[in-house]
């Protein structure tokens, strides 16, 4: 066991760090949506979008930042369809979480064969550059794990204690949650419930645009079809398993990007063990974390139910 | 009532696949192409001769399966997205069953190889079920980290323990489903898909046992209070749903692929999803959607290279399709467009009759 070192341990914690951010952001989002009882599985779709969003204006401009800016707009514009087919038709939220699973990756697919032609090599982009900060990052193992990442990284961590300031301690998180957990008491209180569940819908995708986007911009130089690999799917599960907080969210998020960073550096030292064996532990092991964890209802209670203004 | 249904029914996807066509059109005006070019070459590239004919058949036959496979999930009010999995892991107990058997050949190696498929799909979809009705687990989040892992495994066993050759793929089946068509890789599997879906419809809708599943689906407490096991249903309809998807894989490593390779399945689980929803959940709306879709993907082939559109773009009127189809059914379903549909056929009828 000599590559149990100090340096694969520092390696696999960053690594580790680097992999759950773009979960932790999604699933986030994902949180603001479903506090607002919007359950949206079109993550992964709204991820693909915002990855190519992310790498076109990239790769155009030659600044990460904007990438991660144009990453949010997409994100919203997709989710803007869910949005209005969801809350103002009231069409299926699981229906449709599906559907913009389909028509996001087509549409992100066809912009970039329209712009770099279809048989291309892979165009690249620059990536973001770290931001070590000051002083923390020099702490032996801690620092290099912890401060020493790009800018969007903290301010995914920094959003967790805010999203929980958020929800528990203002008023306009208690209405936000109020109408996840009953639309009709909090509309009678004069909530506007369209209103906010559009500005849930917004959140989601501004957040989930920008974690695809985090997958062109900061981890990957390029977009592919399928960069995503499931990662919404994921986020989606460290909602359930992290019970709708923030805190457990983060705990879940840093789970799976250990399991990922694991596989990952288990594939560079053992390449005799078939890496499709290695690839798989991610999956699995959401699958055994959900069921040991997972518990049956403890989500917002008018979760993924449409709500009509005139009804009874 | 029965106008409004059928309304519903036909209308919507109607509507929906025209207005899709109708914004390809654009998008590809929009790109610098001539859409009636591009139109035409899907057109001659799913229909022109009778080799494309036939193909766009074949390509067919995974589609029905998959989206039969949601159906049938989804009538009993579950979610099955791992069909993509499912069908996988039926081509893989296929060819692990038919490449390993010794001492047996010819239809009966068949019969048995299908049944491998049918079984491994069938205990690749009881895990979601299972863990919703025992753990409470949401089974589409369930359902579709399994379809990494199958497509994984079967990655693994292609290129490790059943590899056969230089090229990551595995042998070829020792038998084939025979071919129903001069002159086309049609096969008998496309017997089996129709076969398969008249069966479910007659089943869903004309026998108590589909009629139950349909109430479990629609309305689980009231099911629960009529005394049906909601969790049995549950089970059941994921296992079956499973079985069919295996079933698909199986058929299609016999009849179209004979072999395992990269991309095999790619994409079946999700468009059967997407079909299955277009076609209003009907057996029988599947495999028209499902022919749909196959015409649009023997085309898309064509299209690209006869006027140089990128297949995409048949991906996105695919997409727009199930975007307005289920927004479709969502819209003529409110209240108040409700009341106006209503108003509009019963003058209707009242003008018709007088």
């Amino acid at each position: 066991m000599d590559f149990l070192n100090m340096t694969f341990l520092q390696e696999l914690l960053l690594s580790t760090v680097r992999m759950a951010t773009p979960i932790l952001i999604v699933a986030l989002a994902e949180l603001y949506s479903e506090r607002a009882g919007q359950v949206n599985i079109g993550l992964d779709g709204i991820m693909a979008f915002g990855a190519l969003a992310g790498f076109m204006v990239c790769y155009i401009t030659g600044n990460p930042y904007l990438g991660l800016l144009a990453g949010a707009a997409g994100g919203i514009l997709i989710n803007m369809v869910y949005a209005f087919c969801t809350i103002t038709l009231g069409a299926e939220q699981i229906v449709y979480g599906m559907a913009i699973n389909i028509f996001a990756p087509a549409i992100a697919s066809f912009i970039y064969k329209v712009y770099f032609g279809i048989s291309s090599t892979l165009a690249q982009a620059t990536l973001m550059t770290p931001m070590p900060i000051p002083f923390l990052s020099k702490i032996p193992l801690i620092g290099p794990v912890f401060f020493k990442h790009t800018i969007i990284v903290y301010i995914a961590y920094l959003l967790v204690p805010l999203s929980y300031i958020f929800f528990q301690k203002t008023k306009a998180g208690l209405n936000f949650r109020a109408v996840g957990e009953y639309p009709k008491a909090a509309e009678s209180l004069g909530i506007n419930v369209v209103k906010q569940k559009y500005l849930a819908c917004i959140i989601c995708g501004a957040l989930a645009g920008v974690g695809g986007a985090y997958l062109t911009t900061c981890y990957i130089s390029t977009y592919t079809d399928g960069v995503v690999s499931g990662r919404g799917f994921i986020a989606l599960s460290a909602v359930i398993f992290g019970r709708w907080m923030p805190g457990g969210v983060l705990i879940a998020a840093l789970l799976f990007g250990f399991t990922d960073a694991l596989q990952l550096r288990l594939q560079v030292l053992s390449s005799q063990t078939p890496y499709q064996l290695l690839a798989m532990i991610p999956y699995i092991c959401t699958l055994f974390v959900l069921a040991f964890f997972g518990i049956k209802k403890a989500g917002p209670k008018a979760n993924g139910k449409p709500y009509f203004r005139e009804e009874r | 009532m029965k106008i409004k249904r059928l309304l519903i029914q036909i209308l919507v996807p109607l509507v929906s696949i025209l207005i899709s066509f109708l914004a390809g059109a654009i998008l590809i005006a929009g790109i610098g192409g001539n859409p009636g070019e591009a139109f035409s070459f899907l057109l001659k590239g799913a229909f022109g001769t009778k080799a494309n004919f036939g193909e766009t058949i074949v390509k067919s036959v995974p589609l029905i399966f998959t989206g039969l496979a949601a159906t049938f999930a989804y009538k009993c009010g579950v979610f099955n997205l791992g069909a993509e999995g499912q069908f996988a892991m039926g081509a893989v107990a296929s060819i692990w069953v038919s490449t390993s058997l010794t001492g047996i050949s010819g239809i009966p190696l068949l019969i048995i190889s299908l049944l491998a498929g049918i079984l491994a799909g069938g205990l690749w979809g009881c895990i979601p079920g299972i863990l919703k009705i025992s753990r409470g687990l949401n089974e589409m989040i369930v359902s579709i980290m399994l379809n990494y892992i199958a497509i994984l495994f079967m990655g693994y066993l292609y290129s490790s323990p059943l590899r056969d050759g230089s090229v990551p793929q595995t042998a070829a089946v020792p038998v084939k489903l025979p071919r129903i068509m001069e002159g086309t890789r049609l096969h008998a599997g496309i017997i089996f898909a129709i076969v398969l879906a008249l069966f479910l419809y007659y089943f869903l809708f004309h026998t108590a046992a589909g009629f139950k599943l349909r109430a479990v689906g629609l309305n689980q407490t009231a099911a629960r209070y009529n005394g049906y096991s909601v969790k049995k249903f549950m089970l059941v309809s994921f296992v079956i749903s499973g079985a069919i998807a295996g079933l698909g894989g199986s058929v299609e490593l016999h009849g179209t692929q004979f072999r395992l390779m990269a991309g095999f399945g790619d994409g079946y689980g999700f468009d059967g999803v997407a079909i299955a929803l277009i076609g209003q959940l009907n057996p029988i709306g599947t495999v028209l959607v499902a022919y749909l879709f196959a015409v649009l993907r023997t085309g898309a082939t064509t299209m690209q290279a006869g006027s140089g559109m990128p297949t995409s773009v048949i991906d996105i009127i695919q997409a727009l399709i199930i975007v307005f189809a289920v927004a479709g059914s969502a819209l003529t379903n409110l209240p108040k467009i409700r009341q106006v549909l209503t108003n509009m056929l019963s003058k209707k009828a009242q003008e018709g009759k007088a």
